[in-house]
């Protein structure tokens, strides 16, 4: 009995302390960046700042290229995708519904962005983007965040289209209305839990997409994740924490909304995607 | 009439697809097949193999690639072995803690790799949080994790762990209780359910996400830039530097011509698994 009860101790024991790794390793750098976001003074050796406020903030929301680069980051962000729903929805809805010949061809393509190292194809597209003239404009950086998404655009989407029963989308033709109507509905609203995932996702990666912008966008268009790679190698820690935990910010918000309002399973097919 | 709805409904099928595939073709697709052309571009313009000879026969950059497989086997390695540790915790254990586990794990996929990256740079740096702390103890740790192998490596199990255990927990889940407690029922030791049972029939995932780490790591770019040494470098940083600094594109696109092909490997394997997915199976 008490053998037992000691083996038991000894192994809650053993969980206890790999759960304290777990949480170091995971979440200590992250709070540790969320106490330094908020200090006022912390010299070296500090462990943890002197004192507290919003010096810092005051810092970098001082600073015009900082804040020009939040402005910029949420209007790419928005734009990239607002043109990726509207470019790839048709096509998710094609490749849910309709056989066509070449439909895996295509599947197939959208791959190609996520199999390929990144930043091959961002040096790759950097060559014919100088001949065009979108090296260092906005239209040149939005394709770049398209690109990227795509896969997730096209596929979890038209999951979602394909679990609508097509007798509804025939029941409401019966009933008279036109292709069209049915589609937006029908069809649509009881697609939208996949399609929201979808479009969270590509804004959240459009937010935070580092090297493409920095290749394509320099030096007219820079984003907060491109400011961070400068402020990473030359600003006190306290200054670039403050700036991380705005880039991070939309991320936590928009992942409480989806927990909200979409089932873990879709939210979990994206991830994968991801 | 049937035939004649069927034949426009494939026509509609095509001009949806559009849109979406030309972006596709025109931004990836020709560039890239425009950038293997212009890999074997000599100086003179004429066709020649020297930019890959370059790449093949200098010591810098053999040394690149090296110190990039050094880097992905490591990773790979050691992202595997933990993970698969903590998705067999999360797979059998019903406790308190793993419950919590199993819902924290998850987040870390969601931090801005930027945010995640320079976190976890506060931490280990020389005059970081793990030196401060050891000062307290009057002891001076340098970790020295910055600007070598070993900081590349750290950070890259921040990301790979939660990845790797997600796709490994889903392999494992497949895996039905059932099965597990007949084994148990005819005698079997948890070791031999270990190795007998749960290892060859999670076989496929841990070789999936395997490829997947050592693609993403061929690839690699912010990591080794923020916290990776300057010589030797990985082929991420080396390929950006070789388009931006000297702009000399024909090497620059032998170099991505060489990452893709050292990917594409492990992209046959991912392409062929997706497209392999039940959910896409023809009806």
């Amino acid at each position: 009995m008490k053998r037992l009860y000691y083996g038991l101790g000894r192994r809650k024991f053993i969980e206890y302390i790999l759960f304290a790794v777990f949480i170091l390793f995971f979440y200590g750098p992250l709070c540790n960046m969320l106490i330094l976001a908020f200090a006022g003074e912390y010299e070296y050796p500090d462990v943890i700042p002197q004192t507290y406020g919003f010096k810092w903030w005051d810092y970098v929301l001082s600073r015009d290229n900082l804040l020009s680069s939040i402005t910029t980051s949420f209007l790419v962000a928005v734009l990239a995708t607002a043109i990726s729903l509207a470019i790839c929805l048709p096509a998710a809805y094609a490749i849910s519904r309709i056989k066509f010949k070449g439909r895996k061809l295509v599947m197939f393509s959208f791959l190609l962005t996520n199999a390929f190292p990144k930043m091959g194809i961002y040096t790759a597209m950097a060559v014919v983007f100088y001949q065009l003239n979108l090296m260092g404009t906005l239209p040149g950086v939005l394709l770049v965040h398209i690109v990227n998404t795509m896969l997730f655009m096209t596929w979890i989407p038209a999951g979602a289209f394909r679990n609508v029963h097509q007798q509804q989308e025939e029941a409401a033709r019966d009933a008279g209305a036109g292709p069209v109507r049915t589609f937006f509905q029908i069809t649509l609203p009881m697609a939208f839990p996949g399609i929201a995932v979808a479009a969270i996702y590509t804004f959240l990666a459009s937010l935070e997409e580092s090297q493409g912008t920095m290749l394509i966008g320099l030096p007219n268009i820079k984003t907060m994740p491109v400011e961070l790679y400068g402020i990473i190698l030359d600003f006190p820690a306290s200054g670039g924490a403050v700036f991380a935990i705005i880039l991070l910010i939309p991320s936590i918000i928009l992942l409480v909304l989806l927990r909200k309002y979409v089932g873990p399973d879709t939210l979990s097919k994206g991830l994968k995607l991801r | 009439m049937q035939e004649k709805k069927k034949k426009s409904r494939t026509w509609v099928g095509y001009l949806l697809v559009c849109p979406a595939f030309l972006v596709m073709l025109a931004v990836v697709i020709i560039p890239i097949c425009n950038s293997v052309l212009l890999s074997f571009q000599g100086e003179d313009g004429g066709l020649t193999w020297d930019n890959y000879l370059y790449f093949l026969t200098d010591d810098a950059s053999i040394r690149n690639i090296l110190f990039t497989l050094k880097v992905a086997v490591f990773t790979i390695v050691l992202a595997l072995f933990i993970s698969y540790a903590l998705a067999l915790y999360l797979r059998f254990s019903t406790s308190r803690v793993s419950r919590l586990v199993g819902h924290l794990y998850l987040l870390p996929r969601f931090v801005p790799s930027m945010v995640a990256v320079y976190a976890v740079i506060n931490i280990v740096k020389d005059s970081g949080l793990i030196n401060r702390i050891s000062l307290l103890f009057e002891q001076n740790i340098k970790p020295g994790f910055l600007f070598d192998d070993k900081g590349i490596i750290l950070v890259n199990l921040w990301f790979s762990i939660p990845f790797a255990t997600m796709m490994l927990l889903a392999g494992l889940s497949g895996v039905s209780d059932s099965l597990v407690e007949s084994a148990r029922d005819a005698g079997a030791s948890s070791r031999q359910i270990f190795t007998k049972l749960l290892l060859p029939l999670t076989f496929k995932d841990i070789m999936i996400t395997g490829t997947f780490i050592f693609m993403s790591q061929i690839g690699a770019f912010t990591i080794p830039y923020l916290v990776g040494p300057n010589n030797p470098k990985m082929l991420g940083v080396a390929l950006f530097q070789q388009q931006s600094s000297y702009a000399d594109y024909p090497k620059a696109m032998a170099l991505s011509v060489i990452m893709f092909l050292l990917c594409s490997v492990g992209a046959v394997l991912y392409i062929w698994t997706s497209l392999k997915d039940p959910e896409w199976a023809e009806k």
